[in-house]
């Protein structure tokens, strides 16, 4: 009875519970009737390929790769996880203190502080605030909204084409140049081959497989790095690798995979390994190049009809020069390949057809630019460019470079700049003095030392005072270098905004964070295979965009009303109305080669099919006529020496290949004292960059005790007590961090890998809670670029130069942290 | 007073009792919802809602909590003060699972805990319940369905619809067992003391309904 009396006393109270509408309704039978569509399978693309997915009530279930996807990546089954896992950002949030100060809030607090949620509309006007304030207070130069990452797929919702036309549509601001993965290579390549190479489409596959004599893979993984494409990636590739296997297994072809560890290709293809001291490539193919000279191996017409400044190289080979004979005795000393194997190397090359396969890694390092350059050079001096089977391919473990073009036209994407008659609101161009372009990896160097000059790419560039940076489906804080470098940058920024699907750590160094939705929550096709385009998808709406996240085009079609400018954005057509458009220019453009349905029809059918391509040649053509089909050189020839670059007058980048010291090199290198390991942080075997990472049950196939595994050889794990499943601490000067060891043959002595991608975590320096902002934490997942170095490449290309990083490591024996990376900020005194 | 008027009057009686019941749990739910706004707060500063509150404080096991929540809601004098205790509810309900408190009784009840998929089962479970009564989640509230407002908006719905043994097994099987981890993670959690006490103060409602209800039904 007391009970009774008790709760009936809270009646008797006549309180109303009023706050707000409860969170429930009465059922919606037309929603209800809606969820039983669940049954049919419907389609979309992603990096990891395309694929087929069914829901329940609502929530999807079953996903399943693509019919014609015979090479289907494991990645697929992250997919869920990328959807549902803990890491989402559901709601539109801004740091408590920017909120309440402005641009003259704590700026100390990003990475370990205090959110709040506030309405979309409440952002997005803040948002234009900053802006607003940003462009009156220091104009176009304090604004940094050109530092953008990969990619979606999908040409509707491009994440960066709708941040920059909506941001452009305020005011104008810095933007970046070059790219982290190919910086150097793209960047030196123009100068001798004539285009960026990296990106170009290469010989198809079909005609290395009959061809080819030879294979070089010049630090280069394709079995790993084929199974994610820039579009929905096809997996064709993997078809011509089982035929490469295949010719390994019968002595067909001689496959030979030039690279300090073993790599996933090497072993599926069960071909040869030779092992080279990490960063010595230059001088290892500078001793081949010698041996030929000296053997006269190689093929002096070519070299005399394709190529420039052969000449002019040939007295710093020969040590004439400089008074070092660059002999296999010589490359020797630095590569620990012996003189022999680098002979037998320089007969082996230039008997027979060989094709060189370079990878990406060995540019991502000081003087990247020269291995690119000092290979094709070697690649003249075979005298095979343009020949099918040989000659030099800069992009065979990229997306479907190497299956042939299906030549359909592919469909256009949103714009990224304002039309033609559009102006922005503020219209301002003046950058005062500093450059409105910088290499992309010099940002962080911009914002500590706005007003300085440096030299790129034969230009100077002055950096801008940045003041406020824009991000939209990009995680620097995942790419860029050096953590505790990039925190005091940070501590500098008025404004940080960024726009992403989960909690990165870019978000949480962020004041504004603005949630959207993943490609699996929106409505947009995409091409089927970057270079083999081998048809259209249907990326079709798997579920509604989860919590309060919004597609690109919706968040910034808002924020363009905000603007007061919403048609002119959308150019007053729906999100329908674009995918309808950008299918009816594609089906325009190849009308009469490739037949395509009309929108429904393709929509229903979930694909459009172009067909396969024709085997292709690069350079094929300007082998046939040099001068007809110039390359896109100054000379219209291979440029062994460059007379532009050599006038550029670049200590570390002369006008023709050279070995250079690292700042730190292993294996009796600069530094090796103090750090005997080197680092290397290729990309990851299970996920994208970055992508995927935060899928949580798929991250466990791989992780070590949660961590992200670093890769060592026996004999360093046996020298410090670690074996498999330990936690180890990696550090340098720079920094340090957690991960799991996994001790393998894979690696030799004073090699580790630790896979880049993994999702920032810092923690306090002892590994408590408190003090991940802080100059000196420690990571707790395993990001290796906690460790590496923030240098420019060189004066050329000022790309990153994350593979010149030495390390040591030690087991864990202090406070185990929790991993903190994939739980959205965590808050901390200060 | 003939019998059929004792029936009537008893019948009156369970109604106010679980009117009573539905009250607090539709009040636990609204405040698991959303942040405090001034609008909420002006409502649980009012003359009404103070003496239901002073009720409810009249249990002992509830008294110290409640001491806490209005203690608390009387210092909200401030913009700046609401943003704080805005700050707190998002620091443990809004972002991430792991130095958070998210209120999904997946993360719960399952092994995987933190690194659990959201919209899993107990997501299913809810709106499987929720459909049984012709309700869903409002789409103002685009939240999983074992968010604990929606648990606990739906004890209300039963409070009022359902049998004693109905809502002892619900009560029992969908909030009770979770509940104590929520309120521990919830008091290890936040920096401020209002939610740690809400969190607290569910869970001795809970307790103190579940023993209320397991003798009525027995």
């Amino acid at each position: 009875m007391k009970r009774r009396d008790f709760l009936k006393g809270l009646v008797s109270t006549s309180y109303v519970v009023l706050s707000g509408a409860s969170v429930l309704a009465p059922l919606n039978a037309l929603a209800a009737a809606g969820a039983k569509k669940d049954d049919g399978w419907l389609t979309t693309g992603s990096h990891f390929g395309a694929f087929k997915m069914k829901r329940k009530n609502g929530v999807i279930d079953q996903v399943i790769p693509f019919d014609s996807d015979k090479y289907p990546s494991d990645m697929i089954n992250g997919v869920k996880g990328l959807v549902y896992n803990p890491s989402r950002v559901r709601y539109p949030m801004v740091r408590l203190d920017f909120l309440l100060n402005g641009h003259k809030s704590n700026t100390s607090q990003r990475g370990d502080f205090r959110f709040v949620r506030v309405t979309w509309d409440k952002a997005l006007h803040l948002l234009k605030d900053s802006l607003d304030e940003v462009q009156t207070k220091y104009g176009p130069s304090g604004l940094h909204a050109g530092q953008t990452g990969w990619r979606a797929t999908g040409q509707l919702h491009s994440c960066t084409s709708h941040m920059q036309r909506a941001i452009g549509m305020h005011g104008n601001f810095v933007k970046k140049i070059g790219d982290y993965s190919t910086g150097a290579g793209q960047t030196i390549l123009p100068y001798i081959l004539g285009s960026t190479e990296v990106y170009a489409q290469g010989t198809s596959w079909s005609l290395i497989l009959e061809e080819s004599d030879t294979i070089i893979l010049w630090s280069n993984d394709p079995y790993k790095n084929l199974q994610v494409g820039w579009n929905a990636e096809t997996h064709e590739s993997y078809a011509y690798l089982a035929q490469l296997k295949e010719k390994v297994k019968q002595g067909k072809i001689r496959v030979i995979s030039i690279d300090p560890v073993v790599t996933k290709t090497q072993k599926y293809l069960g071909c040869e390994q030779l092992y080279v001291n990490p960063q010595t490539d230059v001088a290892l193919m500078l001793g081949i190049a010698h041996e030929m000279v000296t053997k006269n191996l190689h093929d002096t017409k070519f070299i005399e009809g394709y190529s420039l400044g052969f000449d002019q190289f040939l007295p710093y080979l020969m040590g004439e020069s400089d008074g070092v004979a660059k002999t296999p005795e010589w490359a020797s000393e630095i590569t620990s390949v012996s003189p022999e194997i680098i002979r037998d190397l320089a007969k082996v090359m230039t008997k027979g057809r060989t094709q060189m396969l370079m990878g990406w890694c060995i540019q991502r390092q000081q003087h990247g630019e020269q291995p690119y350059w000092m290979a094709a050079v070697l690649a003249t001096m075979i005298g095979q460019i343009g020949l099918p089977g040989g000659g030099i391919s800069y992009g065979h473990h990229y997306s479907s470079i190497g299956v042939p073009s299906s030549g359909a036209a592919a469909p256009g994407a949103f714009p990224r700049n304002l039309d033609e008659d559009q102006k922005p609101i503020f219209d301002s161009n003046d950058f005062k003095g500093a450059s409105s372009t910088i290499p992309v990896a010099r940002w962080i160097d911009s914002i500590l030392e706005p007003g300085k000059t440096i030299d790129a790419n034969g230009s100077k560039v002055t950096f801008p005072d940045i003041k406020m940076m824009v991000f939209s489906g990009n995680n620097p804080w995942n790419h860029h270098q050096d953590r505790n470098r990039m925190k005091q940058a940070f501590h500098k920024l008025e404004c940080v905004v960024s726009i992403d699907v989960n909690w990165t750590a870019t978000c949480r160094f962020s004041d504004i964070v603005l949630p959207a939705c993943t490609t699996f929550e929106r409505n947009d096709i995409d091409i089927y295979g970057s270079y083999a385009n081998r048809g259209l998808l249907a990326m079709q709406k798997m579920v509604e965009p989860l919590y309060e996240s919004l597609s690109d085009f919706e968040i910034f079609t808002r924020f363009a009303a905000v603007l007061g400018k919403e048609k002119e954005y959308t150019r007053g057509m729906s999100e329908k109305d674009w995918l309808v458009k950008l299918y009816n220019d594609c089906k325009a453009a190849n009308a009469g080669k490739f037949e395509m349905p009309d929108f429904e029809g393709f929509w229903k059918e979930g694909y459009v099919y172009f067909g396969e391509g024709k085997p292709w040649t690069r350079h094929a053509d300007f082998r046939e006529d040099p001068e007809i089909n110039p390359l896109g050189t100054p000379s219209g020839l291979i440029e062994i020496f460059s007379r532009k670059i050599a006038q550029y007058g670049y200590d570390d980048c002369p006008g023709h290949p050279t070995w250079m010291e690292k700042a730190e090199r292993s294996h009796g290198g600069p530094g090796s004292n103090k750090f005997p390991v080197w680092m290397q942080s290729c990309h990851p075997d299970k996920r994208l960059h970055s992508q995927m990472c935060e899928s949580a049950e798929f991250r466990e196939t791989y992780a070590v005790k949660g961590r992200e595994p670093v890769y060592m050889s026996p004999a360093d794990a046996k020298q410090r007590g670690i074996k498999s499943g330990d936690i180890v601490r990696v550090f340098n000067d720079r920094g340090q961090l957690l991960a799991g060891a996994v001790v393998s043959n894979n690696y030799p002595q004073g090699v580790i890998r630790i896979q880049e991608g993994a999702w920032y975590g810092p923690v306090g320096a002892d590994g408590s809670k408190e003090g991940g902002a802080k100059v000196g934490a420690l990571c707790s997942y395993g990001d290796p670029n906690t460790l590496t170095m923030d240098i420019g490449t060189s004066k050329l290309a000022q790309a990153c130069s994350a593979y010149t990083c030495l390390v040591d490591f030690e087991k864990y024996k202090g406070k185990v942290p929790e991993v903190s990376s994939f739980s959205g900020p965590i808050e901390t005194q200060i | 007073m003939s019998a059929s008027e004792m029936n009537a009057s008893e019948m009156n009686s369970v109604a106010v009792v679980n009117q009573a019941r539905a009250m607090v749990y539709r009040l636990l739910s609204s405040l698991f919802a959303k942040e405090v706004d001034h609008q909420l707060l002006h409502e649980l500063t009012g003359e009404q809602a103070q003496a239901f509150l002073a009720q409810l404080a009249s249990e002992p096991a509830f008294k110290q909590d409640i001491d806490t929540l209005i203690s608390v809601l009387n210092t909200l004098k401030t913009d700046k003060a609401l943003l704080e205790l805005a700050a707190d509810y998002c620091g443990l309900f809004l972002v991430g699972t792991k130095h958070s408190a998210s209120p999904y009784a997946s993360l719960y009840l399952n092994e995987t805990g933190s690194e659990t998929p959201l919209f899993g089962e107990q997501h299913q479970q809810m709106v499987q319940f929720l459909k049984q009564s012709q309700l869903q989640v409002q789409t103002s509230f685009p939240e999983p369905a074992d968010h604990i407002a929606v648990i606990l908006a739906y004890a209300e719905h039963i409070c009022l619809n359902s049998g004693d043994a109905e809502q002892l097994k619900f009560i029992e099987s969908y909030l009770n067992t979770w509940l104590g981890n929520f309120a521990a993670k919830v008091t290890q959690c936040d920096t401020g003391t209002f939610y740690s006490a809400l969190a607290r103060l569910t869970q001795s409602w809970v307790t103190s309904d579940l023993e209320g209800l397991s003798q009525t039904t027995h």
